[in-house]
């Protein structure tokens, strides 16, 4: 899993990150690039969306470096940028709520043209094996994780692909790790349904795989 | 057994974080109570199913930060401030002065008034003087008379000024033409004998550089072409030299042939005399 392996880096990188602490900018950099794939991937399934997920990401390490010498526990680095990348997330969220203008890519999407799409196309709706021949299963997860709120999905994106622990989280979102707890029980409910719905099963997965 | 796990307790249990005593207790339970198990097992199944989403390549651009802003002094608040009252103080200021408000305190009132600031009127107490024994017609005259008398001084003075002023301009204006005709005949003068000089020299000057030009052109042609010549001598007599040393070996090896066919024809010559020397003693003996 890349989440140990970047815990192991994490563990070499504690001088880097007393280094990036003081002001050095090449440890800095190097903060980032070791974080950099990680966050752009949470924001990457925040939204779906790449332009959203790089504005977030490069939000975040600019507010990182900045704020790096007010970090107080070297130990809580993980937990004290997955806050600063979720802030982030949550203003863009609110911002593009507030923006009625659709993207264009959003009205005319290539993609869509050329590959069946999921949830419009009536008249392949008959054929599911056909449809999940055809869509790549991961965009279907992500399509899935997508229709969860925003709180299960904050949760379930930092447990499930972060591998950040429940008190990690909690502290990330300032909540208790119960509360935690629960948001990823539903939100793991919320997806088993949405791929009910979707009539995607372990079955079908098999006949896909 | 009236135990019941919490969301929270399958989902710790489900990713690995539950207590040890927890753990056991949940487990039992599990063992116990096949449709929690199938949930749980459910639960597993949908993480399988969402490992298959992977990560997005994403190369990190380079993130630049500024240097961080150093507080400088008219950057902290309390100066900030002190700079706000500054401002509006300045603008109060140029309002009034473009405004032409005046402010003033005198003789125990105040007064603030927009525009030119009206004139005071400090009312002195006028002393009437005691010349009652003048009638108004005797000042009007002598006011006439005065008058009169300043307006005629003033002429005179003026016409004489005049006259002076107009002499002295006359004066300068001629003497100053005199001067700048005489500067200016010298300096055509000048110029003609200057653009005469000038031309003569720069033909003399023009005729020598053409003169050593040739002269150098010459001198370089004379040399080259005796160097053409030795060369083309020296070309000559190795030439021939060369021949003549290859007729030399020509000759020498016609010698050699010569002698070596003048060798071979005497070895002939003397194997058919002793053949035929032989011959004749073997028939005189048979």
């Amino acid at each position: 899993m890349t989440e140990t392996l970047l815990d192991i880096a994490m563990m070499h990188s504690d001088t880097l990150l007393v280094r990036a602490k003081e002001g050095d900018q090449a440890a800095q950099g190097k903060l980032v690039q070791l974080w950099y794939k990680r966050i752009y991937n949470f924001g990457y399934k925040f939204f779906m969306d790449h332009d959203m997920a790089m504005e977030v990401s490069q939000k975040t390490f600019i507010s990182m470096c900045r704020s790096l010498p007010s970090l107080q526990d070297n130990a809580r680095f993980k937990s004290w940028l997955y806050k600063i990348a979720v802030n982030y997330c949550r203003e863009e969220a609110r911002k593009r709520k507030g923006n009625r203008s659709l993207s264009f890519d959003v009205v005319w999407n290539r993609e869509a043209e050329d590959s069946p799409a999921w949830e419009t196309s009536s008249q392949r709706f008959d054929n599911p094996e056909r449809q999940l021949q055809q869509a790549e299963l991961s965009d279907v997860l992500q399509q899935a994780l997508h229709e969860l709120n925003d709180e299960q999905r904050e949760v379930v994106i930092m447990k499930e692909y972060e591998g950040l622990k429940f008190r990690e989280i909690a502290e990330v979102l300032n909540i208790s790790e119960n509360t935690v707890k629960s948001r990823m029980y539903y939100g793991l409910d919320g997806l088993r349904k949405i791929l009910e719905r979707k009539n995607i099963n372990k079955d079908t997965i098999g006949y896909e795989l | 057994m009236s135990y019941k796990p919490s969301e929270q307790d399958l989902m710790a249990y489900l990713y690995g974080e539950l207590e040890d005593d927890k753990r056991e207790k949940l487990e039992q339970y599990l063992l116990e109570n096949p449709t929690a198990r199938l949930e749980l097992e459910k639960m597993n199944g949908l993480r399988h199913m969402l490992a298959q989403v992977e990560d997005k390549e994403v190369i990190a651009p380079p993130i630049f930060v500024g240097e961080h802003p150093s507080q400088r002094f008219w950057q902290a608040p309390y100066m900030k401030t002190i700079m706000g009252i500054a401002a509006s103080l300045l603008v109060v200021i140029l309002v009034a002065k473009f405004s032409g408000l005046s402010i003033r305190y005198q003789q125990q009132e105040l007064r603030i008034s927009f525009g030119d600031a009206p004139e005071v009127k400090t009312v002195s107490p006028v002393t009437q003087p005691a010349v009652a024994a003048l009638t108004p017609e005797q000042v009007q005259d002598m006011i006439n008379n005065s008058l009169q008398q300043n307006n005629a001084t003033l002429q005179a003075s003026l016409d004489e000024t005049q006259k002076k002023l107009n002499a002295s301009i006359n004066q300068s204006l001629a003497l100053n033409s005199g001067k700048i005709d005489k500067l200016v005949q010298q300096a055509s003068t000048a110029s003609e004998a200057q653009v005469r000089e000038f031309a003569a020299s720069l033909q003399t000057e023009n005729a020598k550089l053409v003169k050593s030009y040739l002269q150098l052109s010459a001198n370089e042609q004379k040399q080259y072409v005796e160097g053409l010549l030795v060369d083309f001598a020296k070309y000559l007599q190795q030439q021939r030299n060369d021949d003549l040393q290859v007729v030399r070996t020509q000759i020498n090896s016609l010698q050699q042939n010569n002698d070596v066919f003048r060798k071979e024809t005497e070895q002939i010559l003397t194997s058919i005399i002793s053949k035929v020397s032989t011959r004749s003693n073997v028939g005189m003996a048979n």
